[in-house]
Order: structure tokens, then C-alpha cells, then sequence
């Protein structure tokens, strides 16, 4: 057996592959379709052609994919799925390294209050590194997948320009819902919907328009008086959408002030 | 600017108007047909040698401009579908003009020296630039010198990159060239010069030694 043919038939023996569907390139190569009829050959040429061209499965699993890759994607989802688990391993590195810098801070960063009780108190409740993050991809796909959701709408566009992140007031302000606590399904779809209904408040004005988002877009709109670049949640910085090209970046640094320990709050309000 | 953008993105060939709309796909996504122009930069890569070497690289540019500005993926999503559309359909085009095919594959291992998704190459185009490459080390298409040609051309270009995808499939196309080189009689000379170079190449790491450079690619005085 030549190289060629001998990798196609290491691929054909792939425990977890799905042969149930009759539209890849190969089904020429089969004897029988799906529904356990005889093909009829479409290819015409010579015999060694099914080889060639059939040379590997549409559906494998490598040492390189993160999981059987179905028969049936087109290269366009395949690299959009490619794209959303590294996002996702990538942010995974930065919240895991965020967190391992709030157990450990260094020495010449400012915390508000000197004494270790704050520091303390930030253990018990945030310290997921110890291996209470959620590290389940497929979770935190659909996690993310539902987040972007979210966060591809003008109303969020509205909002994280009027609203900078460090001037957020929690319960008034939605927050996103991190995708790395642990969570049942149940409370982190609610999450998911509460934020997504705060959000509306921001919603065009063509939209019709509540007391509330009236209110909000007076006294606000009055407070803040530059555009900033902020990023799109504490955890992700997934495909921040931004609308228009020039926004001012201000570095996190300038606000100096007590930190709000937005998550805290945010948490106890959630649960 | 005008001038060396043309230069950059090596654009010259098309006709005014699709320059026009390349570079208004580069400065202002948004404001384009993007499966429009998708379309129009493949069909040139079948035509066009030159262009089918270097067209990743303006398809890496329109994808971050569109990424930045609606985050979008519009042109990817678009490139990448037409792009497995031409690769279903390789033998055919193979069969009815060499020079298309050798184009496609041009291409195909272009648009996967460019466009990286963080930083990594697109695992999905792993297999079917394999697939590419084992075609051309097929014994009819190493009796043709522009397909050989090629073939060396995108194991210089990507080789090393492709490698670390998958080890494996790199060791048994390298077997196929070896015995290529060394039993298949109806080699071009040439043919089995590009072989003989990039067998050598990739034994180095991937690089030419002095020597070998030497060897290869300086001229012989008599």
C-alpha cells in the first residue's frame, strides 16, 4: 500500500466518526449509500481516482482538533469554531493569571484598604483558580456564544460608550455575566437574560422609549463628556465591537480611587 | 501611497475599477459587497500566477479591517467557502488547465500562510493543503515540471508550518518524494533537481545549508 492510501485507510478507521451522512466527497468511494442501497459510481475514471481524491475523511478526530469535526461544515464555520475555542483557551489564560495576581498582589500595587481583611475576603469568595473555574470547553463556548449575543447589539454599543467601565454602579449598571464561575445551566441562562434586559435600556431611541432609558440618557449624558476606549467586560475581550474608529484610550490607571469590588456585590445580587 | 499599495498587494492586474473596489475593501469594509469582493480576488488568483503567489496577504488586510471595523467576518467566511468550492472541485481544474490548478494551490497554501486565527494557522486548511501536496507528488504530476515547481515552491514557503501541524503527514509525503526521485524514470531533470533541493531542504531543517545553497543556486563556471 502506498503512503497516500495508507492514510486514508488509518482515517477510515476512526472509532468516532460519523459515516451516517451521504454528502461528503467520498460517498462516490462507498459501495452503499446511508440508506443501505447500492451507489451507483458517479466518478468516471480510473480506479485509483477514489484513492486520490478520497485520500482522508471530512470527519476526524486528530491529536490537533479539539473534537470530531463534523462531515458536513464548510470551511467558513470550521475556522469561525477554530476561532471562538482559542479566544476562549486565551481567555481562560488571562482570567486564571488575574486571578493568581488578586490572591497574590505585588508589593507596589494599591489596595484600598491596608489591613489583610479586604484581601481575605476577596479569597473566600473569588478564589476559582484553585480549581473552581469552569474548564469545560463546550460550556464555555455556548457561554461565550451567548455573551456575544448580547454584546453585538447597538444598545451595548450605546452603552459601553456612555457608561466607562470604572464608573459602573452596580445594579444599576449591567454587567456581564463571567463565563468562568461556576454556575448551574439554570442560574446562568437567568444571568444571561437579566443582563440582557438591563441592556435594552440602551436601546435606540427609535425603539420605544421607557421613563427609565429617558432618565438614563439625561443623566448621563451629562456626566460624561469624552468617549473611551474601555474593554468589554472584566474576563473577555472577545471581539469588543466597537462602532466607530477613534475613541480615546484612557489607561485603567487615571481613576484612582477605592476599587469597587463590583464583583462582590454584583454576586450577592445575582445568587 | 497609491502607487505602493499597488505594489504591495500586487493588484496591477486587475482593471481600474477592481482596484478601486480592493482598495475601498481595504480602507472601508463595511462599505463593500465583501462576498463580492472575495469572489473577485479568487478568480483572479486561478488566472494570475503572480497574484495567486501574493494574494494573502490584502486577504489578511480586509479580514483585520472588517474585524476592526464591524467586527465582522464576512470576507473570511466568504473566501473561505468559494476557496473549498475550487479545492472540491481540484482534479477537474487539474485536468482542464494545469496552470489553473497549480494557481489554486498557489493560493489555497497562500491564503494559509496568512490568514492566522490568533496568531495560528487554520487548522482547517490543514488537511486540504496536505491533500494539495500529495496530489502534486503523485508520479503524473511529477512528470510535469510546473507542477513540481510548485509543489517545492509552497514546501519552502510553508513547510516548516505545516510540519508542526502534523508530523506525520509531512514524513509520508517526504517518503513519496523520495521515491519519486528515485525510481520514477520519466523525471524531467530539472524535475528531479527541485526534488533533489527540497529533500535536501527539508533534511536541513527546513533551510539550505552553505553548502548545499552553493550547490544549488550559484552558477557553474566552466
Amino acid at each position: 500500500m502506498s503512503a497516500y492510501q495508507k492514510y486514508r485507510y488509518e482515517n477510515d478507521c476512526k472509532p468516532d466518526e460519523n459515516r451516517n451522512k451521504g454528502t461528503s466527497r467520498w460517498t462516490h468511494c462507498r459501495k452503499r449509500g446511508a440508506d443501505g442501497n447500492l451507489r451507483k459510481s458517479l466518478e468516471v475514471g480510473e480506479p485509483d481516482k477514489c484513492s486520490q481524491s478520497s485520500r482522508r475523511q471530512e470527519s476526524f478526530t486528530t491529536p490537533e482538533s479539539e473534537g470530531p469535526v463534523s462531515r458536513v461544515k464548510n470551511w467558513g464555520d470550521e475556522v469561525e469554531a477554530e476561532e471562538m475555542r482559542s479566544n476562549v483557551q486565551r481567555d481562560m489564560h488571562r482570567y486564571r493569571r488575574r486571578i493568581l495576581e488578586a490572591d497574590f498582589p505585588q508589593r507596589d500595587r494599591k489596595i484600598s484598604s491596608g489591613s489583610s481583611d479586604s484581601r481575605d475576603s476577596k479569597d473566600s469568595k473569588e478564589s476559582p483558580a484553585k480549581g473552581d473555574i469552569e474548564t469545560d470547553e463546550t460550556t464555555l463556548i455556548r457561554r461565550q456564544k451567548q455573551i456575544n449575543y448580547g454584546k453585538n447589539t447597538l444598545a451595548y454599543d450605546r452603552y459601553i460608550k456612555e457608561v466607562p467601565k470604572l464608573m459602573r454602579q452596580p445594579g444599576v449598571h449591567p454587567k456581564t455575566p463571567n463565563k468562568f464561575k461556576k454556575y448551574s445551566r439554570r442560574s446562568w441562562d437567568q444571568q444571561i437574560k437579566l443582563w440582557r434586559v438591563k441592556l435594552h435600556a440602551w436601546d435606540p431611541p427609535a425603539e420605544e422609549g421607557s421613563d427609565l432609558q429617558q432618565i438614563e440618557e439625561i443623566d448621563l449624558g451629562e456626566i460624561m463628556e469624552f468617549e473611551l476606549d474601555v474593554e468589554c467586560s472584566a474576563d473577555t475581550e472577545f471581539q469588543c465591537p466597537t462602532s466607530s474608529g477613534a475613541l480615546l484610550s484612557l489607561a485603567e490607571d487615571s481613576f484612582a480611587g477605592t476599587p469597587k469590588k463590583m464583583m462582590k456585590i454584583e454576586d450577592a445580587e445575582m445568587s | 501611497m497609491e502607487n505602493s499599495s499597488k505594489e504591495e498587494y500586487k493588484i496591477q492586474s486587475f482593471d481600474l475599477e477592481t482596484q478601486k473596489l480592493l482598495k475601498t475593501a481595504l480602507k472601508d469594509p463595511g462599505s463593500v459587497d465583501l462576498e463580492k469582493v472575495s469572489n473577485v480576488i479568487v478568480d483572479q488568483s486561478l488566472k494570475d500566477q503572480n497574484f495567486s503567489r501574493e494574494a494573502g496577504r490584502i486577504c489578511y488586510t480586509i479580514v483585520q479591517a472588517e474585524a476592526k471595523q464591524t467586527n465582522g467576518n464576512v470576507f473570511r467566511r466568504n473566501l473561505l467557502n468559494r476557496l473549498q468550492q475550487e479545492f472540491k472541485a481540484r482534479e477537474e481544474t487539474r485536468k482542464r488547465s494545469t496552470q489553473e490548478w497549480v494557481c489554486l494551490v498557489s493560493f489555497i497554501c497562500n491564503i494559509f500562510d496568512y490568514l492566522k486565527v490568533n496568531n495560528m494557522p487554520m487548522m482547517a486548511l490543514v488537511h486540504p493543503v496536505y491533500d494539495c501536496l500529495f496530489r502534486l507528488a503523485q508520479s503524473d504530476a511529477l512528470q510535469n515540471e510546473e507542477e513540481v515547481d510548485c509543489l517545492v515552491l509552497q514546501l519552502h514557503r510553508i513547510g516548516d508550518q505545516l510540519e508542526k501541524m502534523n508530523m506525520q503527514l509531512m514524513d509520508e509525503l517526504f517518503n513519496l518524494l523520495r521515491d519519486g526521485f528515485l525510481l520514477q524514470e520519466d523525471l524531467s531533470s530539472m524535475g528531479r533537481l527541485l526534488l533533489l533541493e527540497i529533500l535536501e531542504f527539508r533534511a536541513g531543517g527546513w533551510t539550505l545549508s552553505e553548502t548545499a545553497q552553493k550547490y544549488y543556486y550559484s552558477e557553474v563556471t566552466d
